[in-house]
């Protein structure tokens, strides 16, 4: 079984292969609880990923973020591994994973990069969109291309003007002969620099609906953004609709149901993807920092035999354990499909994401000056944590929506 | 389906809505939507707890708000569903 998941070939030398299994192995050693929940073929597919990223991606995170730009070489990378469609059935010529697997990829992933993490993040909100609300005829055109990874989606929600209300979208779409034409602007849209089809929400007669968007479609212009803090190399970008055919067997969903219905499935998945992809920034923030307090020396001491430092590091291992359960808990539920798998996610997204925060920064604590710098990424996790706790739902509106939900909950307990 | 399988049907329903929304009682024909019982995470909670519980998948097709709008439409799409 093990042998089976394990399908692609290893392009590494012998020295860089045992220095990796060396650290596996630490990594194994330092979370055995969480670890022994995973059954054999999960264990066996983490270690796959972490070897991906280990050759593929932590070498050229710096670069990637310094440069804000992601190579078509990795995207490559990511499509032939399978990765682009891991949650996708086989017959959508995906790998049809469990949401185990998907959240065990986006933690693997989130370690080495978390602009390269979203990518997947995106894949997954439109895939998984298009596979539960998506006619047959848009699943069969649009899912294997996305799934193979021929082709990059975007998920084209958020305006200059629209945040976290998602009602008061102002993009809109009218009817005209047998078409619809849209118009208006989305901003900070991951890789929009880069994407091939985007599932863009506007209103229809004040009907909100969803639609697919090529990217070469007449009227449709990109403006890439730069120079944010953190997901540099994400791609985003600010789109701009005037004018735009939109053939009417390209809606996805039926109107009137795009903000309840259609984009709850999308935003789901992205958030068991961004919970996940930050439980491995978290882990990279845990790994740099017991690794630098072990070796580090002031005077005749390590910083690790300072009680200070192991304050942070005490608080930053729970906090990653805790963490892991969480992400873990929540990509079961969604396996089990349990409608408790969004308040699991939730909870998951808003504790891992403040969680990153807290240890990125206690992270270039510990390292200090050279924590700082870019020779070291936790200067890179630092930027990139702040980020999480603000895609896919911000701090504020996962208080708002969790702290409701327990609320409600007052009647199981007889109150 | 029988009458006592109805009946299942919509105090499961029933349960399921009353142990995630703070309301002591539900009418078989209260608007879900329009008296502001539930939001849109509820509405796929609630889509997720009926598929998972009666073994059926609700499509694009199945997009009506008809289909949710109270306990004795919610039994009727399942029922339906069943092919009942």
């Amino acid at each position: 079984m093990v042998a089976n998941v394990l399908r692609k070939p290893r392009l590494v030398s012998r020295t860089q292969a045992e220095a990796r299994d060396q650290r596996l192995k630490v990594e194994l050693q330092t979370v055995p609880d969480a670890q022994q929940a995973l059954a054999d073929v999960h264990k066996a597919r983490h270690k796959e990923f972490k070897t991906f990223v280990a050759d593929n991606v932590e070498p050229f995170a710096e670069q990637w973020d310094r440069e804000q730009q992601l190579p078509e070489a990795i995207l490559a990378k990511l499509a032939q591994w399978g990765y682009l469609g891991c949650s996708v059935p086989a017959e959508y010529d995906g790998q049809g994973w469990d949401v185990v697997t998907f959240g065990l990829l986006n933690e693997a992933l989130g370690r080495g990069s978390s602009a390269l993490t979203d990518v997947l993040t995106v894949q997954a909100m439109v895939s998984m969109t298009l596979l539960k609300w998506g006619s047959a005829e848009q699943k069969h055109q649009w899912l294997p291309p996305l799934a193979r990874g021929e082709m990059i989606a975007a998920f084209a929600m958020t305006e200059p003007g629209t945040g976290s209300d998602l009602q008061s979208l102002a993009t809109g779409l009218s009817a005209q002969g047998g078409h619809f034409i849209l118009h208006g602007t989305k901003r900070w849209i991951s890789c929009a620099q880069f994407a091939g089809v985007f599932l863009v929400f506007g209103k229809l007669e004040q009907h909100p609906v969803a639609c697919l968007v090529p990217r070469e479609s007449p009227g449709f212009r990109i403006e890439p953004i730069t120079d944010l803090m953190g997901l540099r190399a994400a791609g985003l970008g600010q789109l701009h609709f005037e004018n735009v055919k939109v053939p009417t067997a390209n809606l996805v969903g039926k109107p009137g149901f795009a903000l309840s219905h259609v984009a709850p499935v999308g935003l789901h998945h992205g958030r068991i993807s961004a919970a996940c992809s930050a439980l491995g920034l978290l882990r990279g923030c845990f790994e740099e920092s017991i690794a630098h307090a072990a070796k580090r020396k002031i005077g005749n001491k390590t910083v690790g035999e300072m009680g200070m430092i192991r304050s942070l590091i005490a608080r930053m291992g729970t906090d990653l354990e805790a963490a892991r359960l969480l992400c873990h808990g929540a990509c079961r539920a969604e396996d089990e499909h349990s409608p408790e798998a969004f308040e699991k996610t939730f909870m998951a997204k808003y504790f891992t994401s403040r969680a990153a925060v807290r240890a990125a920064s206690d992270a270039v604590q510990i390292r200090g000056a050279s924590g700082c710098h870019a020779a070291s990424p936790t200067s890179r996790f630092y930027r990139d944590a702040k980020i999480m706790e603000i895609i896919e739902g911000t701090t504020q509106i996962h208080e708002d929506i969790l702290g409701k939900i327990f609320v409600d909950q007052a009647g199981r307990f007889g109150k | 389906m029988t009458a006592i399988d109805k009946t299942e049907i919509k105090e499961t329903v029933r349960n399921f809505i009353l142990s995630s929304i703070n309301l002591s009682e539900i009418k078989d024909d209260d608007n879900l939507f329009e008296s502001g019982i539930v939001n849109s995470l509820f509405t796929v909670q609630l889509m997720t707890f009926i598929e998972r519980t009666f073994a059926i998948e609700v499509g694009m097709d199945d997009l009506d708000m008809e289909n949710f709008k109270s306990l004795n439409a919610t039994t009727a799409f399942v029922l339906k569903k069943n092919g009942g």
